[in-house]
């Protein structure tokens, strides 16, 4: 019993940061049509920025989170404004390509620039936590999983509410009645662009706090990204948070199966994405546009 | 852009441009030489590039002429190569069994797996084919029978005869060309691309998608299995990380784009600049190798957004390429 509950807690607070995680990578590529290769890396840079933050200026890391997502957004901002727009009407594996060769570039500026070593953030705070019954749960999760849950507020607010998240909205649904209604489209994948590489680096931040840093660390969460948006459906902000976590439980439970079959001896630690992904397949064939997803796609 | 139109602006019929697949042919030929005049590293080299071009033309026929983009190719290959590591450790030694058996099992794996996944479309069947990479990985890598994570050591044939690999693997490419050649040109093709401009229209005209698609995804499999069948025993050692390798997957289906999709000459031409560039980068840049190659990307894409095989069907000089660049631009 008590270990279901820590489990369940465990989930719950790696599910926030995978949210986060595939919140940018789901806008982009459900506004945009762009399967973002370069999220990774954008998730590298802001873990990166902490680190330095960190050990350069003693900068706190949840203080660093804004200065990640204006330095990325900026990034993403540019990258989209003179590269990628010119393939913007492109079929969606040109943009795939392209963005696999950014991401390549960056990986390997930053192996550079911070070379191959293995780095963390280690704060004050780090290996604090309090009990609760019987279950652990650490500070710096706790306050990871209440960021990720603001930040994925924020958007959803900022999305249906303000102008630029209308007009956002408007040309992910139709781009042509988006521009005859002035919408500047240019400008519109551009901000989403930047957003999108924003919200990699707020990711990156919170990352920092719990995993290991190094230059090609964001492979691994990029491959989560995918699978986490498009179980809670694409380009929807609700379903990245749905999904982040319903990823999150399953993968913690799946860690703790430990059976022997005919000699055959099955430990989940080492088919956690095996089992997350077979939990994908079951929810994409029972219901194919995710979660969160809307009818049609 | 349907093959009739394509036709008529110069850029070839549903196999693409004669010109680029006579040249790729006449490139093959010259392949078959370099065994007999380099042996070693440029020989692997050679191999490896054959090797990819395989795996491009399995990808080719699911991803470039059906239209649907599967990031999970690379699963067939590693069957490939673990079935050719589990004849070896039962005392087979039988290149021509390992790739027949490796062919057999990916097209059983691929139909099988096929049937659920081929329903989803677009993106989410991107998503449920890198699943089914991934697990299978994850599957592997937890069987003690087949060595786990630690892998499983191959026999190989004396160094004398070791250029059999080469040849293997070439017979292997030419295999997926020219099957892609005349699988395009016959019915099959046709109906892969009446799927892939509108697959709507394509059931009204009577074609089972569900049925042309899963046929284009078993083939597919096949090319990339029978690729994995003789790298396992060309490489004397296989793993889980190795087989099933994050290039493995993206390689093959960034070579079929940067040469030309749902051509027949494309994979072939792709495979053969990206897989040489790459090692050409690192011999010259040992540090910074993979930062030229990223770069290369970016500036092929961006120059060549229809990819390599373009060039030979272009018409009107660099005007007309330069007029085709803006066409994408937002």
């Amino acid at each position: 019993m008590h270990l279901i509950a820590q489990d369940l807690v465990n989930g719950i607070l790696a599910g926030g940061i995978l949210a986060v995680v595939a919140l940018g990578f789901s806008l982009v590529w459900g506004i945009m049509n762009i399967i973002n290769l370069a999220h990774g890396a954008f998730i590298m840079l802001g873990a990166y920025t902490t680190y330095q933050l960190f050990t350069s200026f003693h900068v706190d890391p949840f203080l660093s989170l804004p200065v990640s997502f204006v330095l990325l957004f900026a990034l993403g901002y540019l990258i989209q404004r003179f590269i990628m727009n010119w393939v913007a009407r492109a079929p969606v594996l040109t943009t795939f390509l392209l963005t696999f060769g950014l991401s390549l570039l960056i990986v390997n500026i930053a192996l550079n620039v911070w070379t191959g070593d293995t780095r963390g953030v280690t704060t004050a705070y780090s290996g604090a936590n309090f009990t609760l019954g019987d279950v652990t749960v650490p500070w710096a999760k706790l306050f990871t999983l209440l960021a990720a849950l603001a930040i994925t507020g924020v958007m959803q607010l900022w999305l249906t509410r303000s102008r630029t998240g209308r007009a956002i909205r408007a040309t992910s649904m139709d781009i042509g009645a988006a521009q005859l209604s002035g919408v500047r489209v240019t400008e519109i994948y551009a901000i989403v662009f930047g957003l999108g590489a924003g919200l990699a680096g707020v990711a990156g931040t919170l990352i920092s706090l719990s995993y290991a840093l190094n230059p090609s660390m964001g492979d691994l969460f990029l491959v989560k990204a995918f699978v986490v948006c498009v179980l809670g459906g694409l380009g929807s902000v609700p379903g990245a948070l749905v999904g982040g976590l319903v990823y999150g439980i399953v993968e913690a439970f799946a860690t703790q199966i430990d059976v022997t079959v005919g000699g055959q001896h099955i430990s989940g630690s080492g088919l956690q994405d095996a089992i997350a992904l077979v939990v994908l397949l079951i929810v994409l064939i029972v219901r194919p546009t995710g979660i969160m997803g809307k009818a049609t796609a | 852009m349907n093959p009739a139109t394509l036709k008529r602006i110069g850029l070839g019929g549903i196999t693409g441009n004669p010109i680029a697949f006579a040249v790729v042919l006449a490139l093959m030929a010259l392949l078959l030489a370099i065994p007999l005049t380099h042996n070693g590293y440029i020989e692997l080299v050679f191999r490896n590039i054959l090797m990819y071009a395989a795996m491009a033309y399995g990808w080719n026929l699911i991803g470039g002429y059906t239209g649907y983009v599967s990031f999970g190719n690379v699963a067939f290959f590693g069957i490939g190569a673990y079935c050719s590591a589990i004849l070896a450790t039962h005392g087979v030694d039988n290149l021509l069994l390992y790739v027949l058996l490796a062919m057999a099992v990916s097209a059983v794996f691929a139909a099988i797996v096929g049937f659920p996944v081929l329903r989803l479309k677009g993106h989410y069947f991107a998503i449920a084919t890198l699943g089914v990479a991934l697990a299978v990985t994850d599957i592997i890598a937890n069987l003690d029978a087949l060595g786990g994570t630690g892998g499983l050591a191959l026999h190989q044939v004396d160094e004398a005869h070791f250029s059999i690999y080469y040849y293997a693997m070439w017979l292997v490419a030419l295999g997926s060309m020219l099957g892609t050649y005349f699988i395009a040109r016959s019915k099959l093709g046709y109906a892969f691309v009446a799927i892939r401009e509108n697959e709507d229209a394509a059931a009204v005209l009577g074609i089972s998608a569900t049925r042309y698609k899963i046929v284009a995804w078993t083939i597919g499999a096949m090319m990339a299995g029978a690729a994995g069948a003789v790298f396992a025993p060309a490489n004397g050692f296989i793993d889980p990380s190795i087989t099933f390798a994050i290039d493995s997957n993206v390689f093959p289906i960034a070579m079929t784009i940067l040469g030309g999709i749902g051509t027949v000459a494309g994979p072939f031409i792709g495979a053969l600049l990206l897989a040489g560039a790459n090692e050409l980068l690192q011999r010259f840049f040992v540090k910074a190798h993979t930062l030229f190659f990223g770069a290369m990307i970016v500036l092929i894409v961006l120059l060549l957004p229809r990819g390599l095989v373009w060039l030979f069907g272009l018409r009107g000089g660099a005007r007309a390429w330069l007029k085709s660049l803006s066409v994408y631009k937002a």
